[in-house]
Protein backbone atom coordinates (compact mmCIF):
# COMPACT_ATOMS: atom_id res chain seq x y z
CA UNK A 1 0.00 0.00 0.00
CA UNK A 2 1.26 3.48 -0.67
CA UNK A 3 1.71 6.23 1.61
CA UNK A 4 -1.24 8.09 2.33
CA UNK A 5 0.51 10.86 4.16
CA UNK A 6 3.20 12.78 5.03
CA UNK A 7 6.52 11.71 5.69
CA UNK A 8 7.08 10.70 9.09
CA UNK A 9 3.69 9.76 10.25
CA UNK A 10 3.12 6.13 9.33
CA UNK A 11 2.01 5.93 12.82
CA UNK A 12 -0.82 6.93 11.24
CA UNK A 13 -1.50 4.88 8.05
CA UNK A 14 -3.35 2.18 9.68
CA UNK A 15 -6.38 4.81 10.41
CA UNK A 16 -5.79 7.17 7.28
CA UNK A 17 -8.76 5.52 5.44
CA UNK A 18 -11.36 5.04 8.13
CA UNK A 19 -10.33 8.30 10.73
CA UNK A 20 -10.08 11.11 8.38
CA UNK A 21 -13.56 12.58 8.89
CA UNK A 22 -14.40 15.19 6.57
CA UNK A 23 -16.59 17.42 7.42
CA UNK A 24 -16.78 18.30 11.65
CA UNK A 25 -19.79 16.81 11.98
CA UNK A 26 -18.60 13.44 10.63
CA UNK A 27 -15.32 13.76 12.55
CA UNK A 28 -17.48 14.38 15.56
CA UNK A 29 -19.53 11.21 14.62
CA UNK A 30 -16.28 8.79 14.33
CA UNK A 31 -15.88 9.59 18.05
CA UNK A 32 -18.64 6.65 18.41
CA UNK A 33 -18.17 5.10 14.82
CA UNK A 34 -15.91 1.86 15.43
CA UNK A 35 -14.90 -0.61 17.77
CA UNK A 36 -13.76 0.93 21.59
CA UNK A 37 -10.27 -0.81 20.69
CA UNK A 38 -10.03 0.99 17.40
CA UNK A 39 -10.63 4.32 18.24
CA UNK A 40 -8.25 4.07 21.49
CA UNK A 41 -5.51 2.72 19.15
CA UNK A 42 -6.13 5.69 16.75
CA UNK A 43 -5.99 7.95 20.19
CA UNK A 44 -3.04 6.09 20.87
CA UNK A 45 -1.36 6.83 17.74
CA UNK A 46 -2.83 10.28 17.20
CA UNK A 47 -1.44 11.52 21.05
CA UNK A 48 2.59 11.92 20.31
CA UNK A 49 2.18 12.48 17.22
CA UNK A 50 -0.01 15.74 17.93
CA UNK A 51 2.24 18.24 18.16
CA UNK A 52 4.58 17.32 15.54
CA UNK A 53 1.85 17.15 13.01
CA UNK A 54 0.47 20.51 13.10
CA UNK A 55 4.02 21.47 13.21
CA UNK A 56 4.38 20.42 9.77
CA UNK A 57 0.69 21.04 8.20
CA UNK A 58 1.29 24.68 9.81
CA UNK A 59 4.52 25.19 7.23
CA UNK A 60 1.57 25.18 4.07
CA UNK A 61 -1.27 27.58 3.93
CA UNK A 62 -4.55 25.77 4.31
CA UNK A 63 -5.56 26.56 1.11
CA UNK A 64 -2.38 24.76 -0.48
CA UNK A 65 -2.40 21.59 1.53
CA UNK A 66 -1.57 18.61 -0.72
CA UNK A 67 -3.94 15.61 -0.54
CA UNK A 68 -1.58 13.41 2.03
CA UNK A 69 -1.36 17.21 4.42
CA UNK A 70 -5.27 17.24 4.15
CA UNK A 71 -5.62 13.92 4.28
CA UNK A 72 -3.43 14.44 7.89
CA UNK A 73 -5.39 17.58 8.59
CA UNK A 74 -8.28 15.38 8.70
CA UNK A 75 -6.77 13.30 10.93
CA UNK A 76 -5.73 15.24 13.47
CA UNK A 77 -9.13 16.90 13.92
CA UNK A 78 -11.33 13.69 13.73
CA UNK A 79 -8.78 13.53 16.98
CA UNK A 80 -9.57 16.82 18.27
CA UNK A 81 -12.99 15.14 19.24
CA UNK A 82 -11.95 11.23 19.80
CA UNK A 83 -9.35 12.81 22.36
CA UNK A 84 -12.49 13.72 24.66
CA UNK A 85 -13.68 10.40 24.68
CA UNK A 86 -10.50 9.04 27.33
CA UNK A 87 -12.21 12.45 29.37
CA UNK A 88 -15.75 10.75 29.39
CA UNK A 89 -14.19 7.16 30.31
CA UNK A 90 -17.19 4.79 31.34
CA UNK A 91 -19.71 7.32 30.89
CA UNK A 92 -18.51 7.59 26.76
CA UNK A 93 -20.87 4.80 25.62
CA UNK A 94 -23.82 7.14 27.19
CA UNK A 95 -22.42 9.99 26.20
CA UNK A 96 -22.60 9.33 22.74
CA UNK A 97 -26.06 8.86 23.29
CA UNK A 98 -26.27 12.63 24.01
CA UNK A 99 -24.18 13.93 21.71
CA UNK A 100 -26.46 13.19 18.76
CA UNK A 101 -28.89 15.65 18.95
CA UNK A 102 -26.30 18.36 19.16
CA UNK A 103 -25.97 18.76 15.69
CA UNK A 104 -23.08 20.42 14.16
CA UNK A 105 -24.16 22.47 10.85
CA UNK A 106 -21.29 24.96 10.66
CA UNK A 107 -17.60 25.52 11.25
CA UNK A 108 -15.05 27.60 9.61
CA UNK A 109 -13.10 24.47 8.69
CA UNK A 110 -16.47 23.47 6.64
CA UNK A 111 -17.11 26.88 4.90
CA UNK B 1 5.80 32.07 48.97
CA UNK B 2 2.22 30.78 48.37
CA UNK B 3 0.05 33.46 47.27
CA UNK B 4 -3.10 33.04 49.31
CA UNK B 5 -6.20 32.77 46.93
CA UNK B 6 -9.30 33.68 49.37
CA UNK B 7 -11.44 31.15 49.89
CA UNK B 8 -14.31 30.97 47.98
CA UNK B 9 -17.88 33.08 49.67
CA UNK B 10 -21.21 31.76 47.62
CA UNK B 11 -23.18 35.22 47.45
CA UNK B 12 -25.54 35.85 49.89
CA UNK B 13 -29.07 35.43 50.31
CA UNK B 14 -29.23 38.80 52.05
CA UNK B 15 -28.18 41.00 48.87
CA UNK B 16 -30.80 39.00 47.03
CA UNK B 17 -33.96 39.20 49.00
CA UNK B 18 -35.53 41.65 46.92
CA UNK B 19 -35.87 38.84 44.51
CA UNK B 20 -38.11 37.17 46.42
CA UNK B 21 -38.40 33.81 47.91
CA UNK B 22 -41.54 32.61 46.82
CA UNK B 23 -42.30 29.46 45.55
CA UNK B 24 -42.61 29.34 41.33
CA UNK B 25 -45.87 28.28 40.16
CA UNK B 26 -45.03 25.27 37.91
CA UNK B 27 -47.78 25.85 35.15
CA UNK B 28 -45.73 28.35 33.81
CA UNK B 29 -43.39 25.98 33.08
CA UNK B 30 -46.39 23.64 30.64
CA UNK B 31 -49.20 25.93 29.99
CA UNK B 32 -50.33 26.32 26.62
CA UNK B 33 -52.44 29.64 27.75
CA UNK B 34 -49.40 31.26 29.72
CA UNK B 35 -47.00 30.28 26.91
CA UNK B 36 -49.61 32.74 24.60
CA UNK B 37 -49.37 35.28 27.04
CA UNK B 38 -45.68 35.01 27.01
CA UNK B 39 -45.57 35.12 23.16
CA UNK B 40 -47.83 38.56 23.07
CA UNK B 41 -46.57 39.81 26.27
CA UNK B 42 -42.37 38.83 26.08
CA UNK B 43 -42.13 37.88 22.42
CA UNK B 44 -43.60 39.87 20.44
CA UNK B 45 -42.37 42.87 22.34
CA UNK B 46 -38.96 42.17 23.22
CA UNK B 47 -35.51 42.62 20.83
CA UNK B 48 -35.03 39.41 19.87
CA UNK B 49 -31.05 38.18 18.68
CA UNK B 50 -31.63 36.79 15.59
CA UNK B 51 -27.95 36.53 13.93
CA UNK B 52 -24.86 38.32 13.49
CA UNK B 53 -23.64 40.98 11.02
CA UNK B 54 -20.58 38.42 9.34
CA UNK B 55 -23.81 36.54 8.02
CA UNK B 56 -24.25 39.51 5.75
CA UNK B 57 -20.97 40.47 4.31
CA UNK B 58 -22.00 41.78 1.18
CA UNK B 59 -25.15 44.06 -0.63
CA UNK B 60 -27.77 41.09 -1.52
CA UNK B 61 -26.64 39.06 1.38
CA UNK B 62 -29.53 37.43 3.03
CA UNK B 63 -30.37 34.97 5.65
CA UNK B 64 -33.91 33.64 6.47
CA UNK B 65 -34.64 33.13 10.08
CA UNK B 66 -37.93 31.05 11.06
CA UNK B 67 -39.43 32.50 14.46
CA UNK B 68 -42.42 30.24 15.29
CA UNK B 69 -43.17 32.14 18.39
CA UNK B 70 -44.66 34.90 16.10
CA UNK B 71 -45.27 32.57 13.93
CA UNK B 72 -43.19 34.39 11.43
CA UNK B 73 -40.79 33.63 8.66
CA UNK B 74 -38.32 36.82 8.63
CA UNK B 75 -35.68 38.22 5.97
CA UNK B 76 -33.06 39.80 7.17
CA UNK B 77 -31.30 41.38 3.80
CA UNK B 78 -28.01 43.63 4.02
CA UNK B 79 -29.42 46.24 1.01
CA UNK B 80 -27.46 47.74 -2.30
CA UNK B 81 -27.23 50.85 0.58
CA UNK B 82 -25.15 48.47 2.97
CA UNK B 83 -27.59 49.05 5.82
CA UNK B 84 -29.29 45.54 7.00
CA UNK B 85 -33.30 45.28 6.78
CA UNK B 86 -35.60 42.56 8.52
CA UNK B 87 -39.17 41.67 6.65
CA UNK B 88 -41.70 39.34 6.62
CA UNK B 89 -41.06 36.04 4.29
CA UNK B 90 -44.02 36.98 2.35
CA UNK B 91 -44.78 38.17 -0.98
CA UNK B 92 -47.59 41.08 -0.63
CA UNK B 93 -49.61 39.97 -3.92
CA UNK B 94 -50.94 37.03 -1.90
CA UNK B 95 -49.10 36.19 0.82
CA UNK B 96 -46.61 33.35 -0.41
CA UNK B 97 -43.44 32.60 1.40
CA UNK B 98 -40.74 33.94 -1.06
CA UNK B 99 -37.58 32.89 0.02
CA UNK B 100 -37.29 29.20 0.86
CA UNK B 101 -33.28 29.15 1.07
CA UNK B 102 -31.81 29.47 4.62
CA UNK B 103 -28.85 31.59 3.36
CA UNK B 104 -27.65 33.09 0.22
CA UNK B 105 -26.73 36.29 -1.86
CA UNK B 106 -29.02 37.92 -4.65
CA UNK B 107 -29.92 41.49 -5.93
CA UNK B 108 -33.70 40.49 -5.92
CA UNK B 109 -36.20 38.33 -4.45
CA UNK B 110 -38.79 36.64 -7.00
CA UNK B 111 -41.97 35.14 -5.58
CA UNK B 112 -42.30 31.47 -7.12
CA UNK B 113 -46.12 31.69 -7.28
CA UNK B 114 -47.23 35.05 -10.28
CA UNK B 115 -43.36 36.33 -9.97
CA UNK B 116 -43.83 39.74 -8.53
CA UNK B 117 -40.04 40.56 -7.78
CA UNK B 118 -37.98 42.66 -4.97
CA UNK B 119 -35.25 44.47 -4.40
CA UNK B 120 -32.94 44.01 -1.50
CA UNK B 121 -34.43 47.65 0.17
CA UNK B 122 -37.91 45.66 0.18
CA UNK B 123 -39.34 47.53 -2.72
CA UNK B 124 -42.12 45.73 -5.68
CA UNK B 125 -39.79 46.17 -8.52
CA UNK B 126 -41.65 44.41 -10.87
CA UNK B 127 -45.03 42.16 -11.58
CA UNK B 128 -46.20 40.35 -14.46
CA UNK B 129 -49.13 42.47 -15.93
CA UNK B 130 -48.88 45.21 -13.17
CA UNK B 131 -51.19 47.67 -15.01
CA UNK B 132 -54.21 44.87 -14.06
CA UNK B 133 -54.12 45.66 -10.32
CA UNK B 134 -55.61 48.30 -8.49
CA UNK B 135 -52.69 48.99 -6.13
CA UNK B 136 -49.47 51.07 -6.62
CA UNK B 137 -46.40 49.06 -6.21
CA UNK B 138 -44.93 51.77 -3.58
CA UNK B 139 -48.03 50.09 -1.42
CA UNK B 140 -47.40 46.59 -2.50
CA UNK B 141 -43.20 46.89 -0.30
CA UNK B 142 -42.28 44.20 1.41
CA UNK B 143 -43.59 44.16 5.79
CA UNK B 144 -40.99 45.60 7.55
CA UNK B 145 -39.99 44.90 11.10
CA UNK B 146 -37.69 46.89 12.97
CA UNK B 147 -33.72 45.73 13.29
CA UNK B 148 -31.20 46.93 14.95
CA UNK B 149 -27.24 46.19 15.75
CA UNK B 150 -25.42 45.94 18.69
CA UNK B 151 -21.74 44.07 19.36
CA UNK B 152 -22.46 42.27 15.43
CA UNK B 153 -25.11 41.17 16.78
CA UNK B 154 -28.67 40.94 15.02
CA UNK B 155 -31.98 42.11 17.12
CA UNK B 156 -35.24 41.91 15.31
CA UNK B 157 -38.23 43.24 17.15
CA UNK B 158 -41.97 42.39 16.51
CA UNK B 159 -43.43 45.44 18.77
CA UNK B 160 -44.80 48.51 16.41
CA UNK B 161 -42.60 51.30 18.63
CA UNK B 162 -39.90 49.34 20.26
CA UNK B 163 -37.69 50.91 22.82
CA UNK B 164 -33.99 51.38 21.18
CA UNK B 165 -32.25 48.97 21.26
CA UNK B 166 -28.96 50.27 23.01
CA UNK B 167 -31.44 52.09 25.80
CA UNK B 168 -33.16 47.69 25.87
CA UNK B 169 -29.61 46.85 26.81
CA UNK B 170 -28.79 49.81 29.32
CA UNK B 171 -25.28 49.55 30.64
CA UNK B 172 -24.65 46.08 29.11
CA UNK B 173 -24.70 47.40 25.52
CA UNK B 174 -21.22 49.15 26.21
CA UNK B 175 -19.95 45.90 27.78
CA UNK B 176 -21.03 43.40 24.78
CA UNK B 177 -19.26 46.07 22.23
CA UNK B 178 -15.91 45.41 23.73
CA UNK B 179 -16.40 41.89 23.69
CA UNK B 180 -15.02 39.81 20.76
CA UNK B 181 -18.01 39.22 19.18
CA UNK B 182 -18.16 42.55 18.01
CA UNK B 183 -14.91 41.62 15.38
CA UNK B 184 -16.25 38.49 15.13
CA UNK B 185 -16.27 37.67 11.35
CA UNK B 186 -17.53 33.25 11.14
CA UNK B 187 -18.48 31.10 13.72
CA UNK B 188 -19.05 27.58 14.44
CA UNK B 189 -22.97 26.35 15.33
CA UNK B 190 -24.52 23.82 16.52
CA UNK B 191 -28.41 23.34 17.10
CA UNK B 192 -30.64 20.94 18.75
CA UNK B 193 -34.50 20.68 19.46
CA UNK B 194 -35.49 19.45 22.78
CA UNK B 195 -39.28 18.96 24.13
CA UNK B 196 -39.23 21.15 26.74
CA UNK B 197 -40.09 24.71 27.28
CA UNK B 198 -38.08 27.75 26.55
CA UNK B 199 -37.91 28.55 30.31
CA UNK B 200 -36.68 25.53 31.75
CA UNK B 201 -34.41 24.88 28.99
CA UNK B 202 -32.64 28.79 29.69
CA UNK B 203 -32.77 27.87 33.21
CA UNK B 204 -30.53 25.18 33.16
CA UNK B 205 -27.78 27.36 31.70
CA UNK B 206 -27.93 30.04 34.58
CA UNK B 207 -27.20 27.57 37.32
CA UNK B 208 -24.55 25.66 38.42
CA UNK B 209 -26.19 23.72 41.12
CA UNK B 210 -26.10 20.48 38.83
CA UNK B 211 -22.76 20.89 37.72
CA UNK B 212 -20.54 18.18 39.89
CA UNK B 213 -23.98 16.08 38.74
CA UNK B 214 -24.68 16.41 35.07
CA UNK B 215 -21.42 17.63 34.27
CA UNK B 216 -18.76 15.20 36.52
CA UNK B 217 -16.77 14.66 33.98
CA UNK B 218 -16.43 17.66 31.39
CA UNK B 219 -16.19 20.81 33.33
CA UNK B 220 -13.37 19.58 36.16
CA UNK B 221 -12.65 23.25 36.03
CA UNK B 222 -16.19 24.55 37.20
CA UNK B 223 -15.81 22.97 40.87
CA UNK B 224 -13.85 23.10 43.40
CA UNK B 225 -12.59 21.85 46.75
CA UNK B 226 -13.86 25.81 48.52
CA UNK B 227 -16.65 25.71 45.97
CA UNK B 228 -18.18 22.07 45.63
CA UNK B 229 -20.95 23.50 43.64
CA UNK B 230 -18.91 25.65 41.35
CA UNK B 231 -21.28 28.87 42.13
CA UNK B 232 -20.47 32.02 40.26
CA UNK B 233 -18.29 34.62 42.00
CA UNK B 234 -21.12 37.38 41.73
CA UNK B 235 -24.40 38.29 40.24
CA UNK B 236 -25.57 41.26 37.97
CA UNK B 237 -29.12 42.77 37.48
CA UNK B 238 -29.59 44.81 34.64
CA UNK B 239 -33.34 45.50 34.12
CA UNK B 240 -35.20 42.35 32.89
CA UNK B 241 -31.32 40.89 31.44
CA UNK B 242 -28.72 39.76 34.45
CA UNK B 243 -25.05 38.43 34.56
CA UNK B 244 -23.10 36.16 36.45
CA UNK B 245 -19.30 35.96 36.79
CA UNK B 246 -18.47 32.31 37.07
CA UNK B 247 -15.94 30.73 39.54
CA UNK B 248 -12.88 29.37 37.92
CA UNK B 249 -11.09 26.60 39.95
CA UNK B 250 -7.50 27.74 38.77
CA UNK B 251 -5.72 24.28 40.13
CA UNK B 252 -7.93 22.23 37.83
CA UNK B 253 -5.50 20.69 35.29
CA UNK B 254 -6.79 20.77 31.96
CA UNK B 255 -8.18 17.37 30.77
CA UNK B 256 -5.72 16.56 28.07
CA UNK B 257 -2.81 17.46 25.77
CA UNK B 258 -5.13 18.18 23.01
CA UNK B 259 -7.23 20.66 25.24
CA UNK B 260 -3.37 22.30 26.13
CA UNK B 261 -2.50 22.47 22.84
CA UNK B 262 -5.88 24.32 21.95
CA UNK B 263 -5.92 26.75 24.41
CA UNK B 264 -2.33 27.80 23.85
CA UNK B 265 -2.98 27.79 20.16
CA UNK B 266 -6.08 29.73 20.59
CA UNK B 267 -4.36 32.15 23.43
CA UNK B 268 -1.84 33.09 21.04
CA UNK B 269 -3.70 33.98 18.17
CA UNK B 270 -5.95 35.86 20.29
CA UNK B 271 -2.85 37.58 21.66
CA UNK B 272 -1.79 38.31 17.43
CA UNK B 273 -5.13 40.03 17.56
CA UNK B 274 -4.95 42.13 20.26
CA UNK B 275 -7.75 40.67 21.88
CA UNK B 276 -7.25 40.89 25.82
CA UNK B 277 -9.45 38.86 28.28
CA UNK B 278 -11.18 41.52 29.84
CA UNK B 279 -12.59 42.01 33.60
CA UNK B 280 -15.73 40.35 31.58
CA UNK B 281 -13.79 37.45 30.63
CA UNK B 282 -15.69 35.57 32.91
CA UNK B 283 -18.63 36.49 33.00
CA UNK B 284 -22.40 35.48 31.40
CA UNK B 285 -24.52 37.74 30.01
CA UNK B 286 -28.12 36.66 29.85
CA UNK B 287 -30.28 38.86 27.79
CA UNK B 288 -33.77 38.81 28.10
CA UNK B 289 -35.54 36.89 27.43
CA UNK B 290 -34.23 34.08 25.96
CA UNK B 291 -30.52 34.62 24.60
CA UNK B 292 -26.62 33.94 26.26
CA UNK B 293 -23.57 35.13 25.54
CA UNK B 294 -19.99 34.14 27.65
CA UNK B 295 -17.38 36.68 27.42
CA UNK B 296 -14.40 34.46 27.68
CA UNK B 297 -12.36 35.07 24.32
CA UNK B 298 -11.10 31.17 23.73
CA UNK B 299 -14.64 29.83 23.96
CA UNK B 300 -16.87 32.85 23.01
CA UNK B 301 -19.84 30.97 22.42
CA UNK B 302 -23.41 32.46 22.44
CA UNK B 303 -26.51 30.36 23.21
CA UNK B 304 -30.01 31.74 21.76
CA UNK B 305 -33.52 29.35 23.34
CA UNK B 306 -36.25 30.23 20.73
CA UNK B 307 -40.02 28.51 21.70
CA UNK B 308 -41.70 26.62 19.58
CA UNK B 309 -44.40 25.75 21.48
CA UNK B 310 -45.27 25.91 25.62
CA UNK B 311 -43.26 22.42 25.64
CA UNK B 312 -41.26 22.51 22.84
CA UNK B 313 -38.15 24.75 21.93
CA UNK B 314 -35.03 25.10 19.16
CA UNK B 315 -31.23 25.91 20.41
CA UNK B 316 -28.40 27.50 18.70
CA UNK B 317 -25.32 27.08 20.10
CA UNK B 318 -22.53 29.42 18.29
CA UNK B 319 -18.33 29.91 18.88
CA UNK B 320 -17.86 33.11 17.16
CA UNK B 321 -14.38 33.82 16.15
CA UNK B 322 -12.32 36.56 14.53
CA UNK B 323 -10.45 35.49 11.01
CA UNK B 324 -10.78 32.73 8.73
CA UNK B 325 -8.49 29.76 9.93
CA UNK B 326 -4.98 31.18 9.66
CA UNK B 327 -3.46 27.39 10.38
CA UNK B 328 -4.13 24.01 10.71
CA UNK B 329 -3.04 25.02 14.44
CA UNK B 330 -5.84 26.94 14.96
CA UNK B 331 -8.26 24.52 12.67
CA UNK B 332 -7.31 22.15 15.71
CA UNK B 333 -8.10 24.56 18.25
CA UNK B 334 -11.28 25.76 16.68
CA UNK B 335 -12.18 21.85 16.12
CA UNK B 336 -11.30 20.69 19.68
CA UNK B 337 -12.69 24.06 21.83
CA UNK B 338 -16.02 23.35 20.09
CA UNK B 339 -15.81 19.64 21.08
CA UNK B 340 -15.32 20.53 24.54
CA UNK B 341 -18.43 23.06 24.92
CA UNK B 342 -20.64 20.44 22.81
CA UNK B 343 -19.65 17.98 25.20
CA UNK B 344 -20.85 20.00 27.90
CA UNK B 345 -24.14 21.24 26.60
CA UNK B 346 -24.98 17.50 25.12
CA UNK B 347 -24.85 16.47 28.61
CA UNK B 348 -27.21 19.61 29.59
CA UNK B 349 -29.54 19.08 26.99
CA UNK B 350 -29.85 15.62 28.06
CA UNK B 351 -31.12 15.88 31.55
CA UNK B 352 -33.61 18.79 30.44
CA UNK B 353 -36.55 16.82 28.97
CA UNK B 354 -37.05 15.08 32.02
CA UNK B 355 -37.48 17.82 33.91
CA UNK B 356 -39.93 18.44 31.46
CA UNK B 357 -42.20 15.12 31.74
CA UNK B 358 -42.02 16.16 35.28
CA UNK B 359 -43.57 19.18 35.39
CA UNK B 360 -46.41 18.54 32.52
CA UNK B 361 -47.44 15.44 34.40
CA UNK B 362 -49.15 18.57 36.20
CA UNK B 363 -47.93 16.44 39.62
CA UNK B 364 -46.42 20.05 40.74
CA UNK B 365 -48.13 23.06 41.84
CA UNK B 366 -44.89 24.54 42.84
CA UNK B 367 -41.29 24.68 41.82
CA UNK B 368 -38.76 25.86 44.18
CA UNK B 369 -35.57 28.39 43.65
CA UNK B 370 -33.06 28.25 45.82
CA UNK B 371 -30.10 30.98 46.52
CA UNK B 372 -27.58 30.15 44.14
CA UNK B 373 -30.43 29.97 41.45
CA UNK B 374 -31.55 33.31 41.67
CA UNK B 375 -31.10 33.93 38.00
CA UNK B 376 -33.92 31.43 37.41
CA UNK B 377 -36.02 33.73 39.72
CA UNK B 378 -35.02 36.61 38.02
CA UNK B 379 -36.28 35.44 34.52
CA UNK B 380 -39.78 34.44 35.69
CA UNK B 381 -40.11 37.52 37.78
CA UNK B 382 -39.40 39.36 34.62
CA UNK B 383 -41.75 36.91 32.52
CA UNK B 384 -44.63 37.58 34.96
CA UNK B 385 -44.10 41.34 35.40
CA UNK B 386 -43.81 41.46 31.26
CA UNK B 387 -47.59 39.16 31.29
CA UNK B 388 -49.20 41.35 33.99
CA UNK B 389 -48.46 44.60 32.45
CA UNK B 390 -49.63 42.88 28.81
CA UNK B 391 -53.28 41.74 30.38
CA UNK B 392 -53.42 45.15 32.73
CA UNK B 393 -53.02 46.91 29.49
CA UNK B 394 -55.58 44.72 27.75
CA UNK B 395 -57.90 44.68 29.91
CA UNK B 396 -57.79 48.92 30.22
CA UNK B 397 -58.31 48.29 26.38
CA UNK B 398 -54.66 50.13 25.32
CA UNK B 399 -53.49 47.11 23.40
S1 LIG C 1 -48.38 35.36 -4.34
FE1 LIG C 1 -46.45 36.15 -4.80
S2 LIG C 1 -46.64 36.76 -6.85
FE2 LIG C 1 -48.60 36.00 -6.38
FE1 LIG D 1 -24.70 22.52 32.54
Amino acid sequence: MSAQLPKGFAALEPFAERWAGATAAERADLRAAHAIAERDAFAAACAPLLAQGLARLDQTPLAEQDEAEQRLMRLLLTYAHVSLAAVQGPDEAMHARLRTDMRITRTPADV
Amino acid sequence: MNTHVPRFEPVAQQNLDWLGTEPIPASAYYDPAWFELERQAVFRRSWLQIGHVCELPEPGSFVRREIEVAHASILIVRGKDLRIRAFHNVCTHRGTQLVAEEAGRQSSFSCPYHRWTFSGEGELVGAPDFEQFHVTKADCALPAIAVDICAGMIFISFAEHPPVLREWLGDLAERLEALPIAKATTFTEYVYEIDANWKLTYDNFQENYHLRFIHPRSSGGGTGPDNPFGYPARYGFHGPHRTQTIWVNSEAPLPSTATQVAFGTAMQRLAAQGVTATEDGRDYFALFPNFFLFGSPAQHFSHMVMPINATRSRGVFRLYWIGEDSSASERFAREHLMALTRDVHSEDRGVIEAGQRGLSSGALRHIHFQTQEVLCRHLYNEVEAAVRAYQAETAAGIT
